[in-house]
């Protein structure tokens, strides 16, 4: 075995008191991808800021190409070749893909003027050796969230950097984008490059991880060839517990008819989809990002206008058409995009469990406190929230936390249809498992549950009927027994055409 | 790693929440005590029951506006028509009451009308035609003054004799103007404390496309808060009426950014979602009690603005390092 890369040895790192990381050691090779997984909370991140030196650690040791490296500033780590992409890309928006990459240290003529076709000729050197095609003068603004990420990708090799961490990068990719980023991710180590992966989704790790190390509570639990591993041991080792139990199974009966959509359309991408739904079933929407699954959440929810078609709850007329009629007839939307969309990253948790029900925790428009007090406290009881006081802004809460503060505030709405648009994404193997729990008890209250997810071992793990979306439409229902991946993404792909003959 | 940022924010003690959320406010206040130790070493007259009951109605006059205006900004709004409106109130009110009392009740009545048709005006803007608030306030400005002095360049109208002894009138040692102030800022705290509305508007504040996600009927409250924030500049031009006794058209020019200035001044942010009343309070008292003091001291006007902008840095800078 060579001598390693990167040391860190016996490091431990505490906050206030709380022990974060303890004697924690990790160590890579040159050219090979590790996977660094766990829950969250675990110390990967508190781990990768040390070694940016963002943190100070409280013990322990860094070497990294034989140099000390523990006092480092951030600009002498960066200099010396590590690079960490951060799940919040850092690019300016209005600035093109070139500018974006050499920010800060752009090329001069001797004059001391900016050296535009240096600038452009070295990014287009850089992404070639990505073997990305990509236009170094469009805007970043015009790009798309995989192709930022490409540009943050590019930014660290301009960098020199021979050792990139990247924190959670598939979290904001989906399909195809993440074959791209897989191959980029085998074209740098081709070219000698060290990989940390950090990420929660175990598939991705088995693809591209030479090595994965598993951290849980601030300790490292093994470090193992992936060779060494399978899935379910994996899980076993990051949560402790075995595969089997993460998609608990009832014999739920079926119940009546809940929601019924005809023919629905908007003005988005969503173009003629009939759905029934029923009491106490999970109905689980697979497809590609842009296929239309979002956008049928937001069309049964009233969040975008219907251009066709109605959504009406079974036996009932009443319909709606902003988010608040819609909560009121029953339905409830967990939207994708936690931090844009489902919470209120700085305001409390009390405010963000109980804003849709303060018209019933009123009179006459004066908010009853102390009712207000008990469902916040309910709510934490029930769903086990980790918080420190109501008051807690949401955006100190972990990923699973946050989810279930969003879970908490639907569940208070009582309602009879819960749209979860992607409810595990970024929350980690056992919070989702508490999601999976939960979902099952409310399928058992009767509750019916639309689940759209990227994940396919999910949505064919959770759902009694899968609809597949492609182009809008729905391409295909499969029933749980003949669903596997396959099948799905075939749908997904192909489109309907072929579903009708399966 | 977010769940260790948690425990370390929440670790630290719910005094260190303390402290962030109520840094600006305390202050502000440590700030207006050292004037006041100031004004009471420096001057005589500055601790005197007239001077104080002066201060007081003074404060009354800028800080019923700041709190419409603090509403606005909570819901990451700006109002910038203000003054042009206080303008236009006293204008309308004081042709309307034209010195009789029998015409007190319609003036009042005129004058509240039109503070409910602007915020109208201003709710269907932003909400229907989604311009930004600023651009918004920023046309309704130019447009309210080009109304004012179209009505007259020269004082016009009369005040009649109760609306004129209104100004005077005190109950004990308290200006009325300033108790209906310290009302106004009573209500304002129990309605962002226990009201629906006042959740809504740190909702829409906090993050719009959530509230309406979250069944928050973002319409309706920006037309509520637009609305209140034009009434108080409608209220303020009356209480101008009562002061000066006619429609006088030099009155309103820059209260939009006195009351922006107070309510930054008191920790509100200007992003949304935050806001305090008492912090408010404390931006216009120290803007009143700064005013009062350079007076009496004998300072120029304008080097009295320069004293603002100076306060307004220092302020805002110094949160920054509180926040951090």
């Amino acid at each position: 075995m060579s001598k390693p890369i990167l040391e860190m040895r016996g490091i431990s790192k505490s906050f206030a008191g709380v022990q974060a990381l303890k004697n924690v050691s990790f160590r890579c090779q040159a050219g090979l991808v590790y996977g660094l997984v766990g829950e969250n909370g675990a110390g990967k991140s508190t781990l990768m800021k040390i070694l940016a030196g963002v943190y100070k650690a409280d013990a322990g040791d860094i070497i990294y190409k034989g140099m000390p490296r523990l006092s480092a500033s951030t600009g002498e780590i960066i200099a010396s070749g590590i690079s960490i992409i951060y799940q919040e890309l850092a690019l300016v928006p209005q600035m093109s893909v070139a500018e974006n990459i050499f920010l800060g240290r752009e090329p001069r003529t001797s004059m001391g003027l900016l050296d535009l076709g240096r600038l452009y000729a070295r990014s287009d050197e850089l992404l070639s050796r990505l073997g990305v095609a990509l236009d170094t003068r469009s805007l970043v603004s015009q790009l798309t969230i995989a192709q930022q990420q490409l540009v943050e990708i590019a930014k660290a090799l301009s960098q020199d950097a021979d050792l990139i961490v990247m924190d959670e990068p598939s979290a904001i990719l989906a399909g195809s984008e993440l074959d791209q980023l897989f191959d980029i991710i085998a074209a740098l180590k081709a070219q000698g490059v060290t990989i940390i992966y950090i990420s929660h989704r175990l598939e991705e790790v088995f693809r591209i991880a030479d090595e994965v190390t598993v951290l849980k509570d601030g300790e490292v639990v093994d470090s193992r060839p992936i060779g060494q591993l399978n899935r379910h041991t994996l899980v076993r080792l990051m949560v402790g517990r075995s595969l089997d139990e993460i998609f608990p199974q009832t014999d739920h009966e079926q119940g009546d008819l809940a929601l019924i959509a005809d023919d629905i359309a908007t003005d988005t991408i969503l173009d003629g989809v009939s759905l029934r739904l029923h009491a106490g079933e999970i109905l689980g929407i697979a497809g590609m990002v842009g296929s239309g699954r979002t956008e049928l959440a937001r069309a049964l929810f009233g969040a975008d206008p219907l251009t066709r078609g109605e959504v009406r709850l079974a036996g009932a007329t009443p319909q709606w058409k902003t988010p608040s009629q819609a909560i009121r007839a029953g339905v409830a939307l967990v939207p994708e995009d936690r931090k844009s969309q489902g919470l209120f990253t700085a305001l409390s948790v009390r405010i963000n469990v109980t804003i849709p029900i303060l018209s019933r925790l009123s009179r006459l428009g004066i908010v009853r406190r102390q009712t207000e007090e008990q469902v916040v406290e309910d709510a934490r009881q029930r769903l086990s929230i980790v918080m420190t006081s109501p008051e807690q802004e949401t955006q100190y809460l972990s990923g699973g936390n946050q989810q279930k503060v969003v879970l908490a505030k639907w569940l208070e709405t009582a309602p009879a249809v819960i749209i979860l648009d992607e409810p595990t994404r970024g929350v980690d193997v056992g919070a989702k498992f508490e999601i999976y729990k939960l979902m099952r008890q409310l399928n058992d209250r009767g509750i019916a549950i639309i689940m759209i997810s990227s994940e396919l071992p999910e949505v064919i793990g959770m759902s009694d009927r899968i609809l597949v979306m492609n182009d809008g439409r729905v391409a295909g229902e499969l029933l749980r027994e003949n669903a596997d991946e396959e099948r799905i993404i075939e749908l997904a792909t192909l489109g309907g055409a072929e579903a009708q003959s399966a | 790693m977010n769940a260790l940022g948690g425990i370390m924010r929440g670790g630290a003690g719910g005094r260190a929440l303390f402290l962030r959320r109520n840094g600006p406010i305390i202050m502000v206040y440590a700030f207006i005590l050292l004037l006041v130790v100031i004004g009471a070493t420096q001057s005589e007259r500055f601790l005197t029951e007239r001077n104080l009951a002066n201060v007081a109605r003074q404060s009354a006059f800028l800080g019923i506006v700041a709190l419409g205006q603090m509403l606005v900004i909570l819901t990451a709004g700006i109002d910038l028509s203000v003054g042009s409106l206080v303008k236009v109130s006293i204008l309308v009110s004081a042709i309307v009451m034209n010195g009789e009392s029998a015409n007190v009740v319609p003036a009042i009545l005129a004058a509240l009308a039109l503070g409910v048709l602007v915020g109208l005006i201003h709710g269907f803007l932003i909400n229907e035609l989604r311009i930004a608030p600023f651009i918004v306030t920023l046309a309704s400005l130019v447009i309210l003054k080009g109304i004012g002095l179209t009505i007259s360049s020269s004082p016009v109208g009369k005040a009649s004799r109760e609306v004129m002894m209104f100004y005077v009138q005190k109950v004990g040692p308290l200006p009325v103007i300033a108790l209906m102030f310290f009302v106004l800022v009573i209500l304002t705290m129990l309605l962002l404390r226990y009201t629906v509305f006042g959740k809504h508007l740190v909702a829409v504040g906090g993050n719009v496309e959530v509230a309406h996600l979250s069944g928050v009927p973002v319409k309706r409250t920006r037309y509520g808060v637009y609305v209140i924030c034009s009434l108080t500049a409608a209220v303020t031009g009356l209480l101008w009426l009562s002061r000066m006794g006619v429609g006088d058209p030099a009155i309103g020019d820059g209260i939009e950014l006195q009351t922006i200035t107070a309510v930054i001044i008191g920790g509100t942010s200007l992003f949304g979602g935050r806001a305090s009343v008492l912090g408010t309070l404390g931006g216009v008292l120290l803007l009143g009690i700064t005013a009062n003091l350079l007076v009496m001291l004998g300072v120029s006007q304008f080097i009295q603005g320069l004293i603002q902008g100076v306060i307004i840095v220092a302020a805002v800078a110094l949160y920054k390092q509180e926040g951090d």
